[in-house]
């Protein structure tokens, strides 16, 4: 199983991790001499792509300046990479990638991105929302809301 | 950064939320020879990172989790020296 977590502590664009990442396994199918591939090289038939940006209006109705992301470095990057490869064992997952921002982030700017790729677009889905919702919940992030000078910490997530 | 620890000590930090109640993000701490190696809940006590609520009075947030040695772990696993230990509020990443 292919695996990348990144994090960014400046803004990143999601859709040019997307295509390097796609670049980069195709790379490593040209490189693969096995005929055919093993089975954690195959070429994936479905993939389900999520990304997430920092919202503009906080649940109160107000609108937001930035988005604050703290997160324990080493631990972090770890929790994801089990994560990401207990929610690929569990749904045969082929490859996956999280990026994720970290520091201080603007309304728009994208704060996560989840791809993973599967035979089959059950296992993609629902493979990409498990993973999703994990890092969600059980990585070490906490986020905090800016308006103007007055920040607040988040306790918990939004609704699904 | 974090700094080399000493013999005998276990390092705990503090993030986001706690981290700016108590005013500091970490700390060593030397366990006592001869005496029951503590837990985290016991720490959570002893630095008074509940505020003033006294421990016969408060109880332990239900919110919240630790992670010893960048694992999460359980609030009464015994603490050995050298382990680094996290108080972690309520995660919200993604």
């Amino acid at each position: 199983m292919a695996l990348r977590v990144r994090l960014h502590h400046d803004a990143f664009d999601p859709l040019a991790a997307l295509a390097a990442w796609q670049r980069h396994l195709e790379l490593e199918l040209e490189l693969d001499p096995s005929s055919p591939p093993e089975p954690s090289r195959q070429r994936a038939a479905a993939e389900a792509h999520f990304i997430g940006r920092v919202r503009g209006i906080n649940a109160a109705g107000e609108p937001l300046d930035a988005l604050e992301l703290e997160h324990y470095p080493g631990m972090t990057e770890a929790q994801i990479e089990h994560l990401a490869a207990a929610v690929s064992a569990r749904h045969g997952l082929i490859h996956a990638l999280v990026e994720h921002r970290v520091g201080r982030a603007l309304p728009g700017e994208a704060l996560v991105l989840v791809a993973v790729g599967a035979d089959r677009r059950g296992p993609a889905q629902r493979g990409c929302q498990e993973l999703l919702e994990a890092l969600k919940h059980e990585a070490p992030f906490w986020k905090r809301e800016w308006i103007g000078s007055s920040g607040r910490w988040i306790e918990g997530n939004t609704p699904l | 950064m974090t700094g080399p620890l000493q013999h005998g000590q276990i390092r705990v930090r503090l993030f986001a939320a706690l981290r700016e109640r108590a005013g500091w993000s970490e700390r060593s701490i030397a366990l006592t020879p001869g005496q029951p190696h503590p837990t985290a809940s016991d720490l959570w006590w002893q630095l008074e990172l509940g505020g003033t609520a006294a421990k016969d009075d408060g109880a332990l947030p239900a919110s919240l989790r630790v992670a010893i040695n960048q694992a999460f772990a359980s609030l009464d696993q015994p603490l050995q020296a050298g382990d680094e230990l996290a108080f972690l509020p309520p995660i919200s990443g993604g």
